[in-house]
């Protein structure tokens, strides 16, 4: 072989073995920093109260809490939702989360609505939007009774 | 000593270099880039700092700041400087990047310094981002629910994004640690890769000078040291002694500790994001990803290639109409949007007429947490004289 050809092998040797490695080591490490992109989160039921103490409420501000995984630690999770007895057995429980950027809205009973403190958002009280920027109504959370309790979908 | 040092390192050849002269009629504003560089190693050296007593769980982060600020000698000063300094780092970065562009500093050569530049501005805006989650207060949690909802928001890769970001579901201790290992490790190497390269290209093309030198003028200025140097010292030091005031006088602010129910508080970011946060409000409903996506990024994309758009060679402001238009109004835009931010006033609503119910759960909440009984002890690690007779039959029977 002559230098050349054996100073072309070697490069291409070097690249090859320096790329070799890096995928050995880059594809582990990518799939490290981005595994939570495909973690599935659990939902679960999680009791907001006794329905004898939320019957006739008329968008009721409720804050509960549940216990959740987040990460390496079992971490107790607020949430505040509002509930309204619609009567019948009928329930209706709207998420406060801003269905636009996260923030948290605020129902004003003058205005029959919720409204954003982030960006203007006005939803009105079947949680339509009316006025801002969200793109989706505002999330009406799936709900059971049982036994007495109210319970709502935690995703 | 320094015959040693001559013997074994280049030094004469780095101090000529040093000394070469530079283009006629710097002015002060070509000491913005030195006070960039100023700032990136005063974050560093008092991040360093901050980080012995900070801990980046969302139960001690708070009480951790607070502890800085209130019982760490100097503490608060600390503490001060850095987050002035990351305030100061923002406006020092805008305005070098101003004067790149108004003085067609961007031009060819140097496409490869400009592009290294403004990758230095998003690792910059990085740097913000990911710090003011760390006290983990209100203003902490909330910017940073709308942060990562924004990246939510581009097509496609958007929710992935997002997900990577926190680490979960929701913002909370994986979000925390994420951003703490972005903020300390993650950030500063690539900040000062690129702070290295960026130096080297502005070393090896030269100052651009000013757009009215002439090609005689560009190496019959003042020499880079001492003369530049001692003017970009004088500007830290003025710099320095302001952030320092700022850190003496102006308290740093910490707010209530995180709380994902308190819907009382109107979340509003770091200043310098408050041009976008006050965008977003202007598009609505299907054109929500105007603002939260396209617009950002295009402008991002149009500032990184500026050189090979506007490849022409005229560097006087007033014959280029179009640069001197598009970015009068860029400037405009962000300044307007910025102050529309700060005073837009905070909603008002009308208090419920029901009050607020706490849930007293009747259900016991999904616990690992096990009961203890009474005498029982729960951390006996002391071994009973039986256990350790035991371990020893173990031990002789395995030989």
């Amino acid at each position: 072989m002559s230098k050349e050809g054996r100073r072309s092998f070697l490069q291409i040797a070097t690249a090859c073995i320096g790329g070799l490695m890096s995928l050995a080591a880059g594809i582990p490490l990518i799939g490290f920093a981005i595994s939570p992109a495909w973690k599935k989160g659990e939902s679960q039921w999680v009791d907001v109260g006794t329905v004898d103490r939320l019957k006739n409420s008329r968008f009721k501000k409720v804050n509960y809490t549940f216990t959740a995984k987040d990460g390496w630690v079992k971490a107790t999770k607020k949430r505040s939702v509002y509930v309204t007895d619609a009567g019948n057995g009928e329930w209706s429980v709207f998420s406060r989360t801003c269905s636009h950027l996260g923030c948290l809205v605020r129902w004003d009973e003058s205005k029959e609505s919720f409204l954003c403190p982030c960006h203007g958002a006005v939803f009105d009280k079947t949680g339509a939007v009316v006025a801002g920027p969200p793109p989706r109504p505002l999330q009406k959370l799936e709900v059971k009774v049982e036994n007495g309790l109210l319970y709502v979908k935690e995703a | 000593m320094k015959q040693f040092l001559n013997d074994r390192l280049p030094l004469d050849g780095v101090m000529a270099h040093l000394r070469k002269p530079l283009p006629k009629h710097i002015n002060l504003l070509f000491s913005l880039g030195s006070l960039a560089m100023f700032l990136l190693l005063l974050q560093a050296a008092t991040g360093a700092f901050l980080a012995l007593s900070y801990s980046p769980t969302p139960d001690h982060a708070y009480n951790a700041v607070n502890y800085i600020n209130d019982e760490v000698p100097f503490g608060k000063f600390v503490r001060g400087l850095h987050h002035w300094g990351a305030s100061a780092m923002v406006i020092i970065v805008f305005l070098h990047i101003l004067r790149v562009v108004l003085y067609g500093s961007y031009k060819a050569p140097r496409e490869l310094t400009w592009v290294v530049g403004v990758l230095l501005l998003l690792v910059t805006l990085g740097f913000g981002f990911t710090g003011y989650l760390l006290p983990w207060d209100e203003k902490a949690y909330w910017a940073t629910v709308v942060g990562i909802e924004i990246s939510s928001t581009a097509p496609v890769l958007g929710d992935v994004v997002a997900k990577i970001m926190r680490g979960g579901a929701e913002v909370g201790a994986v979000t925390l640690s994420r951003f703490y290992a972005l903020h300390t490790i993650w950030l500063p190497w690539l900040a000062f890769g690129l702070v290295g390269l960026h130096l080297f290209l502005v070393r090896f093309y030269g100052s651009s000078g000013t757009p009215k030198n002439t090609p005689e003028d560009m190496k019959t200025g003042k020499p880079f040291y001492p003369d530049q140097v001692f003017e970009d010292v004088v500007g830290m030091l003025i710099l320095f002694v302001i952030l320092a005031c700022a850190a003496l006088f102006a308290p740093v602010p910490l707010e209530d500790v995180a709380d994902p129910t308190n819907a009382d508080y109107d979340p509003r970011p770091e200043w310098y994001f408050l041009f976008l946060f006050q965008l977003l409000k202007y598009f609505q409903g299907p054109f929500e990803i105007l603002g939260t996506f396209v617009i950002p990024t295009v402008g991002m994309l149009l500032l990184l290639f500026l050189p090979f758009l506007d490849r022409s060679e005229r560097k006087v402001l007033w014959k280029r109409p179009i640069a001197m238009t598009v970015t009068s109004v860029c400037v405009v835009a962000i300044v307007g949007l910025t102050i529309l931010g700060a005073t837009a006033p905070k909603l008002e609503t009308q208090e419920e007429t029901q009050p607020t119910d706490e849930a007293q759960q009747v259900t016991p909440p999904d616990t690992e947490t096990t009961d203890i009984n009474e005498g029982e002890d729960v951390f006996d690690f002391q071994l009973t004289e039986e256990e350790i007779e035991n371990a020893k039959d173990v031990g002789e029977e395995s030989e």
